[in-house]
């Protein structure tokens, strides 16, 4: 393999001394001077009721309010793929905490203040807590207008039911491969929703001033497609809608797209010349930000006795909550893949979009592929031991090879699953037996795989330009979000490779949509890759005008110059060298004064012009609707206490294949801090609802997130790297990945220990003590 | 009902009116500018707005401004008054946060914890870090930016 | 949140003063880490709110005649750090523990804790073991509660509206003793307690058991106490004791455990600690402060 000099090699953070030294400013750090006006919002008490009035006067009259505004002010929807979520609703309210006003005012105590004052009159509807419930013959349509919603040409919402969109998939002959099958099993698994809680909560700030141009700093992930959605929504010229995007205190998914920083456009324009600040509290965030989907999958699989797999039905039922605006990407997505990392003739897949009336679900860190990874990973499990064979061969014997065809007919790309699948094995020593000495306690181990590809438009695309500066050091300008994933350090890398230059001299600026060239959003695992190969194409336009201006003004051949440590040196003649700093803006001097070249630039875009999300809508098949995947595995070894019910995680190993790996460290943190979300997942956190749709743990007192004593006492990443074709360097993405196969690894290591099968997540104490008993009955 | 309250912030007597319901978070932030410390939670259930009080790690997002009165803040920005701590060097060089949200929080926390406790055991590190959450890391980059620190100060 | 006037009296005779004037519309503020969230939240109003925790001398934690002193200002941190504690008054210093984070040790206070009088109260049990006492203040004098009769309800105490407590006073043990705390959270980290219990053990084999979260106050099982005494704990509750501790206690269902999960784990917790605070009581493994679930 090539050598490289800083692909690949540990390095410390671009943007470590700004954090560590607190420098780093999140949008609630800045400044906006005394003229800042602030946002209460007034939040629907029901999740599903008829708005018959609002009545905003006395709200308007407290000292120190600007403006009320609600629906009447804004009736738009907004919407990444599905228009159907409003500003403010003017029909009706469809989960508690929705935005039904909001008032303006000098501070954000008057304005909560004056916001108790708005009196709305609801008609309270039956409303719906369950996705199984909302499909079933005369539910209440949440959107009865669902027909009339503007929605991409690849979606299909089902107008006058709750179904906001459906993903067919069918490959082979599904009933004759049941018919041929020598086992088949069949159950149904439940994931909950659950929250992403970045520790930062979504804030924005906007100002709308008198050249009618609207500017947001907002907390976000996809500053271009917030610009163009507002844009869109609000009918500004893109132009003049401008997007900053400041430090992220992290997203997770929850930041992509757009959510409540449309309330703060719309009031911004309310009070031109003044910027206005709408900042959600924990509560908020919980409540109306997005959550991750809750499913209900049915999964039959069919196998021969030899252990393939011959046939997989997959159903998803997924409740996106009130709007599929984004939601209905990750229902598209996972239909399109819900076979697992396996090689599988037969496949029959539904995933549906089923709206309730909870909050609105969207992009989580794993896009839906954790949920359904949880049931199909069990699932895999219990086959292997009903067949009597070795879980881990059983994978491995089905694992997806390269040019193998997936689900919607396209051949797997080059895959590392296999490596990984030993690796992670051979590591937490699957099959050893480990005893405790405490006879209450259990030790016991588990395993899952992994896959997931981006899931994005077809055209989605990444823009990057690249600028020298005197001293020889760089500006990037583009527009991924730094969420704590090392983003910039990873764009500073692979510029730094191809221009030779260190680190230290490399700033990779935040986004500024006015400023910065096009990404479409920060989201997928996707960034290193896409906007990766646009920097990587912005320092070769770089590196050619360099080497054209050395060429032409010093009469070397193009071919013989390269760059090394921030010269520009020549194969044929060693003892030539010109360091960058001398000519990169002001040009080399000639003999008769004149000068040669200018300012050094470069841009890059691209754009995977292979995909296509045109498919059969019965089939799924006939188009290219992902770039690549990227596969893994992951295990625990587990400790359970028989009488309490409680688990604790000793040990974990995961791989991924990464492609490339960039950044050792900052790979290894995705690991362990996707690990550890996922453990999150599998053994604690669940949003817990009321009947009528209220949340009961809106806080960190009854929502358990880890804290550093759930940490296992031993960890072990790993890397496989088996390149992508189109990477940069190879890269591929593994930010969510991390995340997947948790839940099931977790699941099968408490089968393993107690020989119950939990069917549903978190894995509580209760529900293990539970199962036991059931099972000693 | 204002009051006026005179206090020591990193090493300055400062006065400032507040309202008596005024929190230390938003008094420190919107009247001092310091913005390390950061609200998340709101309950005291995080860390993030983490500051010292007469030397101990609390959470500023449920005092008082009122009740600091007389006596001593010191904040992440305090702390760094002579540049980058052995301490954050340490947790350049580990990585230990990836949005960097929490790490003011984790830092204050640290710093009065290893005052008390200058050679902690790890386990002693993840016990005293327990009320600092971090969604990001998985929280094993920041103990062994701390445990190494300790032994490099050790030797 | 509606404005409240903020008082810091010098004295206790200040306090006492303002006390009677103000009544209920008053609250007593030390650490603050539940009053302010309440005042923040709007959950609860006051008029007035005033500071005791920096009066003189509320801060003591010594012996004094065979009793220790706790006063109301001290932290749990102060408990935590303190070798006296630790070394006399181990399950109190094990449960103060237990209570949250560093952050908030470093602020709440033992006598919020009690005052709060949440049924998850996790100093409570430990303190119900060792016969403590609230001593209380008012215009009308002092007056001292046992802590049994202290908490009467959820958020509920015998405290009167102009009453302020001093100090809690713990009565030393001077044989040899063993106890344990043992608190189940949703995990290791910070949480309430869905099931506290504490147990002690004397020398001569007699028992102190108590639990918190598993009623509307935190209690003391004396009936089981009653049956245990005189003899060596074998590990193992009979059935006549199980069915007294389930007769005793009254667990909810909330979104934290379930009623029955509670009942469970009262048995379950109650075999832990009684076991190690017999071996505790014998040789002083395992040691204070090591995990027990
Ligand atoms: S914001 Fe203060 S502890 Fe979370
Ligand atoms: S680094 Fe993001 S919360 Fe800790």
């Amino acid at each position: 393999m090539k050598d490289y000099k800083y692909v690949g090699k540990k390095s410390i953070r671009i943007d470590g001394k700004a954090k560590v030294m607190g420098a780093a400013k999140y949008t609630d750090d800045l400044e906006f001077g005394p003229n800042l006006l602030h946002i209460a919002v007034l939040s629907s008490p029901h999740a599903h009721a008829k708005i018959l009035g609002i009545e905003t006067s006395e709200a308007e009259k407290v000292p120190g309010v600007k403006a009320v505004i609600s629906g009447k002010d804004f009736p738009q929807k907004f919407g990444l793929y599905l228009r159907d979520h409003a500003i403010f609703p003017n029909d009706k309210v469809r989960y508690v905490g929705e935005q039904v006003a909001a008032v303006i005012a000098k501070t954000k105590k008057i304005a909560q203040a004056a916001v108790k004052k708005i009196q709305v009159e609801y008609e309270v509807l039956p409303n719906i807590q369950n996705a199984l419930d909302s499909i079933k013959p005369n539910a209440t349509l949440i959107h009865p207008n669902l027909g009339n919603y503007e929605v991409v040409p690849w979606l299909y919402p089902q107008p006058g039911t709750n179904i906001g969109h459906v993903r067919k998939i069918r490959k082979g002959e599904i009933d004759k491969a049941f018919e041929e099958a020598d086992f088949i099993l069949e159950d149904q698994y439940h994931v909950p929703h659950v929250v992403h809680a970045p520790m930062e909560n979504h804030i924005a700030v906007a100002l709308f001033d008198y050249e009618d141009r609207l500017t947001m700093w907002n907390s976000t992930q996809s500053p271009h497609t917030q610009r163009n959605i507002l844009a869109s929504c609000l009918n500004i010229p893109h132009k003049d809608v401008r997007v900053i995007a400041p430090y992220v205190g992290g997203g997770f998914g929850g930041k992509a797209g757009i959510s409540m920083e449309v309330i703060a456009a719309v009031a911004a324009m309310k009070v031109p010349g003044c910027p206005v600040k709408l900042a959600w509290s924990r509560k908020e965030e919980f409540e109306n930000s997005s959550q991750r989907q809750e499913l209900f999958a049915k999964v039959k699989m069919g196998v021969k006795n030899d252990g393939t797999i011959i046939a997989l039905k997959h159903e998803l039922f997924w409740d996106v909550g009130a709007s599929a605006e984004y939601g209905s990407n990750v229902v598209n997505a996972t239909g399109f893949s819900a076979i697992g990392p396996y090689n599988i003739p037969n496949v029959y897949i539904d995933s549906f979009a089923i709206y309730t009336n909870r909050p609105p679900c969207g992009a989580y860190r794993g896009f839906g592929y954790s949920e359904f990874h949880f049931g199909l990973e069990s699932h895999i499990d219990r086959i292997a031991k009903k067949l009597n064979m070795d879980p881990i061969e059983f994978r491995k014997k089905n694992a997806i090879k390269e040019g193998d065809k997936v689900a919607y007919g396209v051949e797997m790309g080059p895959t590392g699953l296999r490596e990984c699948i030993e690796k992670v094995a051979e590591k937490i020593e699957m099959g050893k037996e480990v005893i405790s000495d405490d006879p209450d306690k259990i030790i016991a181990k588990g395993f899952a795989c992994a896959w997931k590809a981006p899931a994005m438009p077809p055209n989605e695309s990444s823009a990057a330009f690249i600028k020298f500066n005197e001293d020889g050091s760089i500006n990037i300008l583009v527009s991924g979000m730094e969420l704590g994933q090392g983003y910039l350090t990873s764009m500073a890398k692979i510029a730094a490779e191809v221009l030779s230059i260190p680190l230290e001299k490399i700033r990779v600026e935040h986004p500024d949509t006015d400023r910065n060239p096009y990404e479409w959003q920060t989201v997928a695992s996707h960034t290193t890759w896409s906007s990766g190969n646009a920097v990587k194409k912005a320092a070769i336009e770089a590196k050619g005008r360099i080497i054209e201006t050395v060429s032409r003004a010093l009469n070397y051949k193009k071919d013989t110059l390269y760059l090394e440590d921030e010269m520009v040196k020549c194969t044929v003649d060693s003892n030539f060298s010109l360091a960058l700093k001398d000519f990169v803006i002001n040009g080399i001097q000639m003999k008769d004064g004149t000068f040669r070249g200018g300012p050094i630039l470069g841009t890059g875009i691209f754009m995977p012009e292979f995909t296509s999300a045109m498919v059969d809508p019965e089939t799924g098949q006939g188009g290219h609707p992902n770039v690549h995947y990227t596969t893994g595995a992951g295990a625990v070894e587990i400790e359970i206490d028989k009488r309490t019910g409680r688990v604790r995680v000793l040990k974990m190993a995961e791989a991924f294949d990464a492609g490339k790996v960039l950044n050792p460290d900052l790979a290894k943190g995705q690991i362990i801090g996707g690990f550890m979300q996922g453990l999150g997942t599998a053994l604690w956190e669940e949003v817990k609802f009321d009947e009528n749709g209220k949340i009961l743990n809106p806080n960190f007192t009854d929502y358990k997130i880890p804290t550093t004593l759930e940490v296992p006492d031993e960890m072990y990443p790993i890397f496989v790297e088996v390149a992508q074709p189109d990477g940069p360097f190879g890269v591929r993405g593994i930010g969510e990945h991390t995340m997947i196969p948790v839940m099931p690894a977790v699941g099968n290591a408490i089968a393993n220990a107690l020989g119950i099968r939990l069917t549903e997540v978190p894995f509580t104490p209760e529900r293990i003590l539970a199962a036991l008993e059931k099972k000693g009955k | 009902m204002k009051k006026e309250i005179i206090f020591k912030l990193n090493d300055e007597m400062v006065s400032v009116t507040v309202d008596s319901d005024e929190l230390l978070l938003d008094v420190l932030r919107d009247k001092f500018g310091l913005k390390s410390p950061k609200r998340s939670c709101g309950r005291g259930e995080c860390g993030a707005c983490s500051v010292l009080l007469n030397g101990k790690s609390v959470r500023s997002c449920i005092i008082f401004a009122v009740e600091v009165a007389g006596q001593e803040i010191i904040t992440f920005e305090g702390l760094q008054k002579e540049g980058m701590t052995d301490l954050q060097k340490s947790f350049l060089e580990h990585n230990s946060f990836q949005c960097g949200f929490c790490t003011s929080g984790v830092t204050i926390t640290a710093t009065e914890f290893l005052q008390k406790n200058p050679k902690p055991t790890v386990k002693e590190i993840k016990e005293a870090l327990a009320g600092n959450l971090c969604r990001c890391t998985g929280y094993s980059s920041i103990v062994d930016a701390i445990y190494d620190y300790t032994k490099k100060k050790g030797e | 949140m509606s404005t409240f006037d903020y008082k810091r009296p010098a004295t206790i005779g200040e306090v006492v003063k303002l006390l009677d004037e103000y009544k209920t519309s008053a609250k007593l503020l030390l650490g603050g880490t539940d009053l302010n969230l309440m005042l923040t939240e709007d959950i609860i109003k006051a008029d007035i709110v005033i500071d005791i925790k920096n009066i003189e001398g509320l801060d003591v934690l010594q012996i004094k005649d065979s009793n220790l002193i706790i006063g109301a200002g001290v932290t749990f941190s102060q408990i935590v750090d303190s070798p006296l504690m630790k070394e006399k008054f181990p399950v109190i210093w094990e449960s103060s523990r237990t209570v949250a984070s560093m952050g908030l040790r470093n602020r709440a206070t033992i006598t919020g804790n009690i005052c709060s009088a949440v049924p998850s109260a996790d100093s409570a049990p430990a303190l119900l073991n060792r016969d403590a006492a609230v001593v209380a203040i008012s215009s009308q004098g002092k007056r001292e509660i046992p802590i049994e009769d202290f908490f009467t309800g959820p958020r509920k105490t015998s405290l009167l509206d102009n009453e302020m407590v001093m100090s809690i006073k713990v009565p030393e043990i001077h044989g040899k003793f063993g106890g344990s705390y043992i608190k189940m959270g949703r995990y290791r980290g910070e949480d309430l307690a869905q099931v506290g219990v504490a147990t002690l053990a004397t020398e001569d084999l007699n028992y102190k058991i108590s639990y918190c979260a598993v009623g509307p106050r935190p209690l003391r099982v004396k009936e089981v106490e009653a049956l245990l005494n005189g003899k060596e704990f074998q590990g193992e509750l009979n059935q006549e004791l199980k069915d007294i501790i389930l007769r005793t206690v009254s667990p909810i269902s909330d979104i934290r455990a379930s009623k029955e999960y509670r009942e469970k784990m009262c048995l379950v917790l109650l075999e832990r600690s009684l076991k190690a605070s017999l071996s505790r009581m014998k040789n002083g493994e395992p040691q204070y402060g090591k995990e027990l679930l």
